[in-house]
């Protein structure tokens, strides 16, 4: 049957094509938009209280797609049926095709009626008018993820807004970030390091010393993600999207400076340097492609810095096998950057986007949808435990043979209605929501730089960058001769044409 | 003579110098591969591994049907571009080797055309998908990009009008054939040489490509086996740069390192199996211009 369509389609397909070529395609292909376009918005007018059965497509990121989803796309296609009679087919898309892949679909009019937005794309599928402003459809039918948003701080909602229109609503998870120290709890204990004393990274030398001396076979410290302090600085600074040209937290003028030029960017590099030489950091660090965690569990190396949330104990723990302690150093802050990650967002092209909204808002309100994507079945993928809303693998089932892995409930909807994992604080989500509520918001919450003018500039300054960054962050390269050198090429590139640009941008903004 | 012998020996010894050089870096790849993932991340890769382990492969043998279906789809297109293309390339090579072809120049320029300038990637995505319906089909890991390629016609009609004598063609044709018979029972037979290593340029081309799928295939049931590893590494790459905390979620549990060395060694071997067999015809095969003995 399926086949028989599909030669259908295609030599339909082809026929239009004939057609269209003959007739002057430009224009025909509009007018066929257009009348599909008006016949959806009649069938809605005429809306009678039974909504149409519809078939949605939803695409979003994921590694793979683990053995039992399609098992859990029925589950919650039953509770999609049933309230919005709506069968949803999920598309996951893996991490490392996600760029193409999605932008493609987007340019190619294929019917994805939700998106997950984010990943550092949000603002380009926007000025590309690849999304649809949600903001009269949010009033409509997403009223609950609003509100669920909103109760936290209003700030979040408005973070996702650019020219004063909203394209996507941001998932609910940690939307703010402190930063801090992380290292396995036996060293601490077998030592008495005391972690209270740490309160700036120049504190940690002594920690470092002490593990350099006594485990021979251990490298004090290791990076967390590209570099020593990449991570670290998510609690720190408003990187305004790129990191080119920042605001430090505790800037109130709203005045963007060069981040690499900054004294307090050259004492990192120094602290970094001088651990680099002391031997706390491993040589081939720069080059290095394992994880953190991994190291840690290789029994390799005893910490790392990183930004953090609540629970971030209990999830490094889990990560790396070996049971980890933290020190909060920084503050927490909320970040536009931060926030747009992962939003969820309509196409600009979906055929019905009342309907894509109504789903949206059950991501956000459904308690059962949620905890089906973001664990799988009960019974057979968790089972609940004695500890009211907390969750654990069933008998004979664990992380190496389970049907469903669990990992990606951050992305899926609101992350607080999900239950929690044994182990971790079975207050959590209430926790994480006083965090996200109580973060410093940065002041420039809510603006999104429109890179479009200073396109040039930004590759050739990206270029730069990817020269130096790694091996200043790590300590390998000695920052007394090279920092000066970043910096030039960082300006003979146009960085300064960035900042000015971003700085304007920002001027108007804080004026509406 | 001495002096002969010794650069016959020096010769060898180069030679064998070169291919350990080839050899070694695949030793430790299928080493690696049953390496205990924590040993790498301690020790580094190394010839013969402390801790023999069999988790990379027991990891993939847990996702066994996957993989098994992804051998067989690439098998299946490799099989399939292969012979069409084999049979298209030539079918467009040899009348453009012919002299009597009308419009023989235009026709060439058409083809070399396409060497030098393409629609770029959304133009090319929007045809074949919108016209031509081959997303999430085996098509799609087919046709694009890989079944005719202007660089292959190229070559063989060169192996065409330089090696196939225009004597015999002329003579086969006053013996009564016709164009059909001459190029089934005369051209093709001269012309094993070259398409035993087009064949082979074809086979390597559809086993290693990646870039198909990852552009037209989100379903599942047609990811090749490249395709798989390349969305492995990928993603492997993405969870590494990404600092959102969410690398570590995933990434743990799985035996990453000697995964990939695993899945790159059950990749690599079937086509370096085939090679030896193909390779004879190589001396042979490839004259793109002026003339070989």
């Amino acid at each position: 049957m399926k086949r028989i369509t599909r030669w259908g389609k295609t030599l339909f397909v082809l026929g239009m094509g004939m057609s269209l070529v003959l007739a002057g395609c430009s224009t025909s292909n509009q007018n066929e938009a257009k009348s599909t376009n008006t016949s959806t918005s009649t069938d809605t007018k005429t809306k009678t209280p039974e909504l149409e059965p519809y078939e949605m497509v939803v695409v979003m990121p994921g590694t793979g797609d683990p053995k039992d989803f399609k098992e859990i796309e029925a589950e919650i296609n039953k509770i999609t049926k049933e309230k919005i009679n709506t069968t949803v087919k999920f598309v996951p898309i893996n991490f490392g095709a996600w760029a193409q892949q999605t932008t493609l679909m987007l340019s190619g009019n294929e019917k994805v009626d939700v998106i997950i937005s984010g990943l550092g794309t949000y603002s380009q599928q926007v000025a590309k008018g690849q999304l649809l402003p949600i903001d009269d459809y949010i009033d409509e039918y997403a009223l609950g993820a609003r509100k669920v948003l909103d109760d936290m701080d209003p700030l979040f909602m408005d973070a996702a807004k650019i020219n004063g229109k909203t394209y996507g609503i941001p998932s609910v998870h940690d939307l703010a970030a402190d930063a801090g120290f992380t290292i396995r709890k036996d060293l601490v204990d077998k030592y008495n390091i005391d972690l209270s004393a740490i309160k700036t990274l120049d504190d940690l030398d002594a920690v470092f010393k002490i593990i350099k001396e006594n485990e021979p076979d251990m490298i004090p410290t290791t990076k967390y993600g590209n570099t020593m302090f990449d991570a670290f600085l998510l609690g720190s600074i408003d990187n305004l999207g790129d990191g080119f040209g920042v605001l430090l937290n505790d800037d109130n003028g709203l005045k963007v400076v060069n981040w690499f030029e900054t004294p307090e960017y050259e004492q990192l590099l120094n602290t970094v340097r001088r651990w680099y030489l002391a031997g706390y950091i491993d040589k081939d660090i720069a080059t290095s492609t394992d994880t953190a965690q991994n190291i840690v569990k290789s029994g390799k190396a005893a910490s790392w810095l990183q930004h953090m949330k609540p629970g971030t104990e209990q999830q490094e723990s889990r990560n790396s096998a070996k049971e980890m302690v933290s020190v909060h150093m920084k503050p927490a802050i909320a970040t536009t950057s931060k926030i747009q990650t992962w939003l969820w967002s309509v196409p600009n092209n979906a055929k019905n986007p009342e309907r894509s909204m109504m789903f949206i808002n059950l991501l956000f309100t459904d308690k059962d949808i949620v905890n089906l994507y973001d664990w799988g079945i009960e019974g057979k993928h968790y089972v609940k435990t004695s500890t009211d809303n907390v969750i654990d693998y069933p008998a004979g089932v664990d992380a190496a043979n389970t049907g469903y892995p669990p990992g990606l409930g951050f992305m899926f909807g609101n992350q607080f209605l999900s239950y929690v994992w044994k182990g971790d604080d079975p207050e959590l989500w209430t926790t994480m929501g006083n965090f996200n509520k109580e973060a410093i918001k940065s002041k420039a919450l809510g603006f999104t730089f429109n890179a479009e003018s200073v396109k040039t500039e930004i590759a050739a300054v990206t270029n730069v960058a990817n020269q130096f960054k790694i091996a200043l962050e790590t300590g390998t390269i000695d920052p007394a001769k090279n920092l000066p050198e970043f910096n030039k090429q960082l300006k003979a590139a146009g960085i300064e044409k960035i900042i000015a640009e971003k700085q304007k941008q920002l001027d108007e903004w804080a004026k509406q | 003579m001495p002096s002969n012998k010794l650069y016959q020996w020096i010769i060898n010894l180069v030679m064998l110098a070169f291919s350990a050089f080839c050899i070694f870096p695949f030793l430790v790849l299928i080493s690696a591969s049953f390496t205990d993932d924590m040993e790498i991340t301690r020790n580094g890769y190394s010839f013969i591994p402390k801790d023999i382990s069999f988790a990379a492969y027991g990891y993939l043998l847990n996702d066994a049907a996957n993989i098994a279906r992804a051998y067989g789809i690439t098998i299946l297109i490799t099989l399939i571009g292969t012979v069409a293309g084999l049979i298209l390339i030539a079918l467009l090579a040899y009348p453009l080797s012919r002299k009597e072809m009308p419009f023989r120049n235009v026709l060439a320029f058409y083809v070399f055309f396409t060497m030098l300038f393409n629609g770029g990637l959304v133009p090319t995505y929007l045809v074949y998908t919108n016209m031509f319906d081959v997303k999430n089909t085996i098509w799609a890991l087919i046709i694009p990009g890989l079944l005719l390629n202007g660089f292959y016609v190229i070559l063989m009609r060169t192996f065409f009008s330089t090696s196939i004598p225009g004597a015999i063609i002329e003579s086969a044709y006053i013996d009564g054939a016709k164009e059909l018979r001459i190029f089934t029972s005369i051209v093709l037979p001269l012309s094993t040489p070259v398409l035993a290593t087009i064949g082979l340029f074809l086979t390597i081309g559809y086993w290693n490509d990646w870039f198909n799928g990852l552009i037209y295939v989100t379903d599942k049931q047609y990811y090749s086996l490249q395709n798989l590893l390349n969305r492995i590494l990928l993603d492997v790459q993405f969870l590494q740069n990404s600092q959102d905390g969410i690398s570590s979620e995933l990434a743990a549990n799985i035996p990453l390192k000697s995964m990939r060395m695993a899945m790159a060694a059950i990749g690599a071997i079937p086509i370096i199996a085939a090679y030896p067999f193909f390779q004879k015809y190589f001396i042979k095969g490839i004259t793109v211009g002026a003339v070989k003995g």
